[in-house]
């Protein structure tokens, strides 16, 4: 029962579902990585991507009208502007004030806000489930052997794949990417050296939301069904993510949201369903036991 | 001078103190409670019990109301949730109602079982099929829903019926899901189908894609499902993904239109689930009737039997009222007693001494390639 095809199928569940928890877990980091805050309202921005996508494609009819492949590339283009810049008011309205108040006060702050946009999102789009349409992405399916692989799933998986390694690149090889690296390891030290830390600060709160959004359109296109309180588990999973990779190190919050789509999914498949929970939060406490920092801590001169 | 301002502040203290006991409601004017998920998972079941209910109260007052008092509705939101379900039924309480129809879920309705029974007041739960909330010796609970053991039998008589061997039990650890789940897989052992699975999923999660595989890999021949319609759309959608055929057989809380936009209708073509009849197939003629109006006034159709069993409740607690008064330990004898033969919505109404409903009221249904329930 429990062969090859099966763990390979496995395998390429737990891949798909850890991609997304990557996408949304770099949103996490990158925010933590400079201002050293958890931002709680990420899953929202994540659930608000979601909701602009249903909107885009289903509501105002994109999908009908263009064709669904040219739908979904303009709908993936205007998530990502629109979620960036519900990430950057934010920002504004919620963090930037309170820059120089108590880090307790932040986070209290961010709460807020995510219960905020949590009620909002309900309010604007209603408490029931949402549904994509099952007839957006064709159902055509790879076969090799008994191993079954759909396209909708290669798609998703390289799609955070290549928003992954284009943030990557952007991270290490503009000067950019050297301003936020510089700001994450000292806000003051980056000031002196002619760097707008503020402005770093805006950039990490659009590109963030952008990749959480993006995800949430991700999800919406992937299983079809939405709702107004997705952000929280998916939220949830991916902060451990975070974690799990070394909050604040970018590779290791793809690393980490890969890992534990994999646990999960080994776990549901090896044990019981029922338990995945529990034991993907036990092998979360051992790393954590071990290694206090995550999988790729943040060590200064490496991070981001 | 000032004792007689003393004696003055004793009586307005008095007064103050004695006038809110007892109802508070007008002379013509009986109230009634609706709880139900306006919000949360099940929104859709809990905004057509409230549209139904206030379509049938709106009937009912513009003939006359009961006895010449007008009937008004309390709506409370229980959000599907055991401890929002709690507040809403102390909510209730204070206004002041005689009885209360709802709820949906079957773990929300426990939780305000027992708040109801102390304060007094009539509980008609109209979705909660799981069996220990009656029995329990709570005189004034009554539901217009059948049991999860009904269920669970008319359930697994068909898998034998559609000539199904080898099972995969499927259910998502709520009260209800688990209950009908076991109850199900006992009658199976019984009557000699063999189980080749049985887990759980986490409603929510999305991704059911490692269960399935996991269910492939045991080889069933059919899958029943015991939880509810947006986790059955998901697994429909994701079974075809992964090309794996083979039928799944629900319970009733999977008998919701949504299902088929969930899981798109080429992948839920073929999905059968046992549930009390749907408004449309309810031979009655109040049925046709609220059909009639609801289409006019909301353009579609109660998007499951589940509100519609909310305005049966609703019916038989003014049939009480009409009878004995609105007292709510007199009508809950009379609808034990009293009520023989109501024709309501889904057809004949009566309860026995536990507040059950009598006779069978479950029937199979299958979603045609068009994405239509069709009575089989």
């Amino acid at each position: 029962m429990y062969d090859l095809n099966f763990f390979l199928q496995q395998l390429s569940n737990g891949l798909t579902r850890g991609s997304i928890y990557a996408l949304i877990a770099l949103g996490y980091t990158m925010v933590y990585g400079v201002m050293k805050l958890i931002n709680f309202a990420h899953g929202e921005l994540f659930t608000l991507g979601a909701f602009f996508g249903y909107t885009l494609l289903v509501s105002l009819g994109l999908a009908g009208s263009l064709g669904p492949p040219m739908a979904i590339g303009i709908s993936m283009i205007m998530v990502l502007g629109l979620v960036a810049l519900a990430g950057h008011l934010l920002e504004r309205v919620a963090y930037r004030p309170l820059r120089h108040s108590d880090r307790l006060a932040a986070v209290v702050s961010a709460l807020g806000a995510s219960i905020f946009l949590q009620n909002a999102i309900m309010l604007k789009w209603g408490a029931q489930y949402r549904a994509y349409g099952a007839d957006l992405l064709p159902n055509v399916v790879f076969r090799i052997g008994d191993f079954n692989l759909p396209l909708v799933r290669l798609l998703v998986f390289a799609a955070a794949i290549v928003v992954m390694a284009f943030l990557h690149a952007f991270i290490h090889r503009t000067r950019l990417g050297l301003a936020i690296r510089a700001s994450a390891i000292d806000q003051g030290a980056a000031k002196l050296m002619g760097i707008d830390v503020r402005k770093v600060i805006a950039l990490v709160f659009v590109i963030g939301p952008a990749l959480g959004g993006l995800a949430g359109l991700l999800v919406g296109l992937y299983y079809g069904q939405i709702n107004y309180n997705m952000g929280q588990i998916y939220g949830l999973k991916a902060f451990t993510a975070a974690i799990i990779g070394g909050i604040g190190n970018i590779t290791g919050a793809m690393v980490g949201g890969l890992l534990l789509g994999l646990l999960e999914a080994l776990g549901e498949g090896y044990v019981s369903v029922a338990w995945k929970d529990a034991l993907t939060f036990v092998v979360l406490i051992m790393i954590l036991v071990f290694r206090p920092t995550g999988l790729l801590p943040e060590r200064v001169a490496e991070k981001l | 001078m000032r004792k007689f301002l003393c004696l003055c502040l004793c009586l307005t203290a008095c007064l103050f103190l004695l006038s809110p006991i007892g109802p508070a409601q007008a002379a013509d004017q009986i109230k009634f409670g609706l709880m139900g998920p306006i919000t949360g998972d099940w929104a859709s079941e809990g905004q057509g019990m409230q549209r139904v209910v206030e379509l049938l109260a709106e009937e009912i007052n513009a003939a006359g109301g009961i006895n010449g008092a007008q009937v008004v509705i309390e709506v409370a939101d229980d959000g599907g949730a055991p401890r929002t379900a709690a507040m809403a039924a102390r909510k209730l309480l204070t206004s002041s109602v005689v009885a209360v129809v709802g709820t949906y879920g079957s773990s929300v309705t426990e939780a305000t079982q027992d708040i109801y029974d102390e304060g007094g007041v009539i509980q008609i739960a109209t979705g909660s099929t799981k069996i220990s909330l009656t029995g329990k010796g709570l005189t004034k609970f009554f539901r217009t829903c059948p049991r999860d053991d009904e269920q669970g039998r008319v359930l697994a008589n068909n898998v034998k019926g559609l000539g199904f061997t080898k099972v995969a039990l499927v259910h998502d650890n709520t009260s209800y899901s688990k209950g009908l789940a076991d109850e199900t897989r006992e009658i199976l052992k019984n009557i000699g189908v063999s189980e080749v699975y049985y887990d759980s999923i986490v409603p929510n999660d999305r991704d059911y894609t490692v269960s399935l595989t996991k269910i492939k890999a045991a080889n069933p021949d059919v899958i029943v499902f015991t939880g509810y319609y947006p986790e059955a759309g998901l697994l429909l959608r994701q079974k075809r993904e992964l090309g794996f055929d083979v039928p799944i057989i629900g319970g009733d809380a999977t008998n919701n239109s949504s299902i088929v936009e969930i899981a798109g209708k080429e992948a839920a073509d073929g999905y059968l689930f046992v549930s009390p009849p749907a408004l449309p197939d309810m031979k009655s003629e109040s049925a046709a009737k609220l059909m009639a109006t609801y289409r006019q006034k909301y353009d579609s159709l109660p998007s499951s039997v589940w509100a519609v069993l909310a305005g049966d409740a609703f019916l038989v607690l003014v049939e009480a009222a009409k009878a004995v008064g609105p007292d709510p330990a007199k009508m809950s004898d009379w609808l034990k007693t009293g009520l023989k033969g109501f024709e309501g919505l889904s057809g004949s109404i009566a309860f026995d001494e536990n507040g059950d409903r009598v006779g069978e009221v479950y029937r199979l249904y299958k979603i045609s390639p068009e994405g239509e329930f069709v009575l089989q």
